[in-house]
C-alpha cells in the first residue's frame, strides 16, 4: 500500500486532538482510510437522544473525490435511504478538494438538525414529511428510541 | 444530365435525392419561384458542412476578433464568447455597460460585496482585463501587493504542505493553492469530461478556471489532448448556428444561420437530422412534440407491441395473409378482394371522395363517460396513431426491399441487352420520391395526435388523407412498374409531392 498522504495525516491528528461536539471519527487500526464514526443525534431534533454509527471511507484520490460516507444504523430520514446512503450536495457535485472529514461530519450532522424533503433521496419518508411532518417526525422519534438508543 | 443550374440548386438542399431530382422543378413552377426557393419548397434549408479545421479557423476569427477590440486574452475571450452564443457584438456591448458585472456573470471574477467599492467600478473590471493576466495569478506576476510573497512560505490546504510562496496559483476570487495540487485536480476533472466549466478548488466558490492555466500546469499530452477535444465540444455546443452531426463516427460540423427544425444531410456519412433538435427529421411536427411522442412510445412500447402483427385475415375470405411489400392497399391473393392493411376497409371507398381511414374520430360524449371508459377511449386513440406511425414506418422498410428486388431484376434487364439503365432510372426517381412522401406521412401522424380537435384539425387531416391515398396509389403503381404506363406513373409522383408540399407549406411551422 502507498504512504499516506500528509494531508490526510494531518486531518486525522486534527480530528482526534481537537473532536466537533457531538462526532467522534477514530481511524481503523488496520487501515488509516477507513473512519468509524459516531454522530449524536442533534438537541431540539427527532433524532435527540440517538447515538449514529457511520462508516467513511477516504477513496485512493482523496481529496480530489469525496469522502465516501453512510449510515450504519438504520434512521428514518427523507435524505437518507434504507442503505444508509446520504443525499448530500458536498458529498457530490458541490464537493471541493479544500473541504475535509471534519467539514463533511458537521454537514451530516446539520442534515440531521434540518432535513430537506424536497432534495428526497428515500421517496416515501420524504413524501410523508411533506404531507404530514407531525406523523414523520414521530416516525423519526421513533426509530431513534428502537435502533439509536443503546438501553 | 439535363439541367446542371437545376441540379446545383437542389444539392445544397436536398442532398438525399441529387441524382433524381428533375422531376421536382417540373410543371407550374415559375421562375420567380425558382428564385426565391425559400417560398417554393416548404423545406428549403441553406447549410454547410464544415470540419473540425473549418470551425477552429472560424471560432478563432472570433475570439481574435474579440481580442483586438478588448485587450483581453483569447482564454478570456474564448469564455465571454461561450456564455453570448459567440455574438462579438452582444459581449462588447455588456462590456461598455458594465464590465464587472460581466465578468462576474461569465464566472471569471467572484461576485463582489456591495461593500468592495473599488472592485465593482468598471473601471477596476477593465483593469483586471488589461493586467494581460488572464484572471489567474501565476507567481512571477504575483509582485508586491499580494498577500504573500514568493519567497514566504504557505500553507496549501489541499496538500497541507509547506511550500514557498511561487508555487503557488490563484484566480480572481484569490483562492490560492499549490501548483501540484491545482494539477492533480484539473487531471480529475477533464478525466470526467470537464473543460471549461472547471471551477475553483475552494468550497462554494463559482469562479471559473481559465483555459490558459489549465494548459500552463497539466502537462501530460494526453491530458492536454482530452482538455482540448472536450472545450472543442463545448464550444460547438454553445454556438447557435452549429451542430455536430449525428452520423456514427462522424467529424463533420453542419453550419446554418437558418436555426430552425429544418432537415440538414451530412455531405460526408449522408446523415440526415433536424438542425434544431439533431434528431431525426420530423416535419411536419416540431421539435418539443416530436420528443414528447417518441418518449409516449417508448413508455407504452408493451402496450403497442401486440398491434406489430405482419399478418391479418381477408376481411372477405378471412385467409391469412402476409404483408411482404410497403403498400397497404391490398389485394387478396384468394379472392382478390381489394382492401386496406391499416383498417381492413374496402378499397374502393378509400379512393377519391374522403379517406377516412387516417382519421380518429373522437367519442363526442366522452366527457360525460366514466373514468374507466375515459381511459379506454384514451388508449384507442393513442393505438390509432401508433399503429399508423408504426406502419408506414414498416412500409418505409419494404418499400426499400422492393427497391432492391427492382434493382436486380432490371440489372439482368439490361444484361440482356432490353435497354439500358437511363432508360430505367425513371424507376429509381419514383422510388425515392415514394420514400419522401412516406417518411412525411409518417411524421403526420404524431402531428394529428397531439392536435387539437376544430377546423384546423379537420383541415389537417384531408390534407392527410390526400397525401395517404395519393402515396398509396404510387406505391401500388411502383410495385407493378414495368407494366405500369410511364405518363401515368410521372403524374402519380407530381400528385403525391404536391400534396406533400401543400400540406408542409400550411403546417411546417419553421418560421424562426
Ligand atoms: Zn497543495
Ligand atoms: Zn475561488
Ligand atoms: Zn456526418
Ligand atoms: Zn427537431
Ligand atoms: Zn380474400
Ligand atoms: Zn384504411
Amino acid at each position: 500500500m502507498s504512504s499516506l498522504p500528509r494531508r490526510i495525516i494531518k486531518e486525522t491528528q486534527r480530528l482526534m486532538q481537537e473532536p466537533v461536539p457531538g462526532i467522534n471519527a477514530i481511524p481503523d487500526e488496520n487501515n488509516a482510510r477507513y473512519f468509524h464514526v459516531i454522530v449524536t443525534g442533534p438537541n431540539d431534533s427527532p433524532f435527540e437522544g440517538g447515538v449514529f454509527k457511520l462508516e467513511l471511507f477516504l477513496p485512493e484520490d482523496y481529496p480530489m473525490s469525496a469522502p465516501k460516507v453512510r449510515f450504519i444504523t438504520k434512521i428514518y430520514h427523507p435524505n437518507i435511504d434504507r442503505l444508509g446512503r446520504i443525499c448530500l450536495d458536498v458529498l457530490k457535485d458541490k464537493w471541493s478538494p479544500a473541504l475535509q472529514i471534519r467539514t463533511i461530519l458537521l454537514s451530516i450532522q446539520a442534515l440531521l438538525s434540518a432535513p430537506n424533503p424536497d432534495d428526497p433521496l428515500a421517496n416515501d419518508v420524504a413524501e410523508l414529511w411533506k404531507v404530514n411532518e407531525a406523523e414523520a417526525i414521530r416516525n423519526a422519534r421513533e426509530w431513534t428510541q428502537k435502533y439509536a438508543v443503546e438501553d | 444530365m439535363e439541367s446542371d443550374i437545376e441540379m446545383e440548386l437542389e444539392s445544397d438542399n436536398d442532398g438525399e435525392y441529387d441524382d433524381d431530382y428533375d422531376y421536382y422543378n417540373t410543371g407550374e413552377d415559375c421562375d420567380v419561384e425558382r428564385l426565391d426557393p425559400k417560398r417554393a419548397d416548404p423545406e428549403y434549408f441553406e447549410y454547410d458542412c464544415l470540419t473540425v479545421e473549418d470551425i477552429e479557423k472560424l471560432l478563432n476569427e472570433l475570439v481574435e476578433k474579440l481580442n483586438t477590440i478588448l485587450q483581453i486574452t483569447p482564454s478570456l475571450a474564448k469564455v465571454l464568447l461561450l456564455e453570448h452564443q459567440w455574438n462579438n457584438t452582444v459581449v462588447v456591448e455588456k462590456y461598455r455597460q458594465d464590465a464587472n458585472a460581466l465578468l462576474v456573470t461569465a464566472r471569471i471574477k467572484p461576485p463582489t460585496s456591495s461593500a468592495d467599492a473599488a472592485s465593482t467600478s468598471a473601471a477596476a473590471a477593465a483593469q483586471l482585463l488589461k493586467m494581460g493576466s488572464s484572471g489567474y495569478k501565476a507567481p512571477p506576476a504575483v509582485g508586491g501587493n499580494a498577500n504573500t510573497p514568493p519567497y514566504r512560505s504557505q500553507m496549501c490546504p489541499v496538500c497541507a504542505s509547506s511550500q514557498l510562496g511561487d508555487k503557488f496559483y490563484s484566480l480572481a476570487c484569490g483562492h490560492s493553492f499549490c501548483k501540484d495540487c491545482w494539477t492533480m485536480y484539473f487531471e480529475t476533472q477533464i478525466f470526467q469530461g470537464i473543460s471549461i466549466q472547471i471551477g475553483c478548488m475552494a468550497p462554494m466558490c463559482n469562479v471559473r478556471v481559465p483555459e490558459d492555466l489549465v494548459l500552463t500546469l497539466v502537462t501530460r499530452p494526453v491530458m492536454r489532448d482530452k482538455y482540448q477535444q472536450f472545450a472543442f465540444k463545448d464550444y460547438v455546443k454553445s454556438h447557435p448556428e452549429l451542430r455536430f452531426c449525428p452520423g456514427p463516427n462522424c467529424q463533420i460540423i453542419v453550419q446554418s444561420s437558418e436555426i430552425s427544425a429544418k432537415r440538414a444531410i451530412c455531405k460526408v456519412c449522408r446523415t440526415g437530422f433536424c438542425f434544431k433538435c439533431g434528431m431525426d427529421y420530423h416535419a411536419p411536427t416540431d421539435c418539443q412534440v416530436i420528443k414528447k411522442w417518441l418518449t409516449k412510445c417508448a413508455d407504452d412500447s408493451e402496450t403497442a407491441n401486440y398491434i406489430s402483427a405482419h399478418t391479418k385475415d381477408c376481411p372477405k375470405c378471412h385467409i391469412c395473409i402476409e404483408k411482404n411489400g410497403g403498400c397497404n392497399h391490398m389485394q387478396c391473393f384468394n379472392c382478390k378482394h381489394d382492401f386496406c392493411w391499416m383498417c381492413l376497409g374496402d378499397w374502393k371507398t378509400h379512393g377519391s371522395e374522403y379517406y377516412e381511414c387516417s382519421r380518429y374520430k373522437d367519442n363526442p360524449n366522452i366527457a360525460n363517460e366514466s373514468v374507466h371508459v375515459q381511459a379506454r377511449e384514451a388508449l384507442k386513440k393513442y393505438l390509432h396513431y401508433y399503429e399508423r406511425w408504426e406502419n408506414h414506418s414498416k412500409s418505409l422498410k419494404l418499400e426499400q426491399q422492393t427497391i432492391e428486388r427492382l434493382r436486380q431484376r432490371i440489372n439482368t434487364k439490361v444484361m440482356n441487352g432490353s435497354g439500358t439503365w437511363i432508360d430505367w432510372q425513371y424507376l429509381f426517381n419514383a422510388a425515392g420520391l415514394l420514400a419522401k412522401c412516406r417518411y412525411t406521412l409518417q411524421y403526420t401522424y404524431p402531428y394529428a395526435y397531439y392536435m387539437e380537435a376544430g377546423s384546423r384539425k379537420n383541415l389537417f387531416e384531408y390534407q392527410q388523407a390526400q397525401l395517404e391515398a395519393e402515396i398509396e396509389n404510387l406505391s401500388w403503381k411502383i410495385e407493378r412498374a414495368e407494366t405500369t404506363d410511364l405518363g401515368d406513373l410521372e403524374n402519380q409522383m407530381d400528385i403525391a409531392e404536391k400534396r406533400r408540399t401543400t400540406l408542409l407549406k400550411d403546417f411546417f411551422p419553421v418560421a424562426v
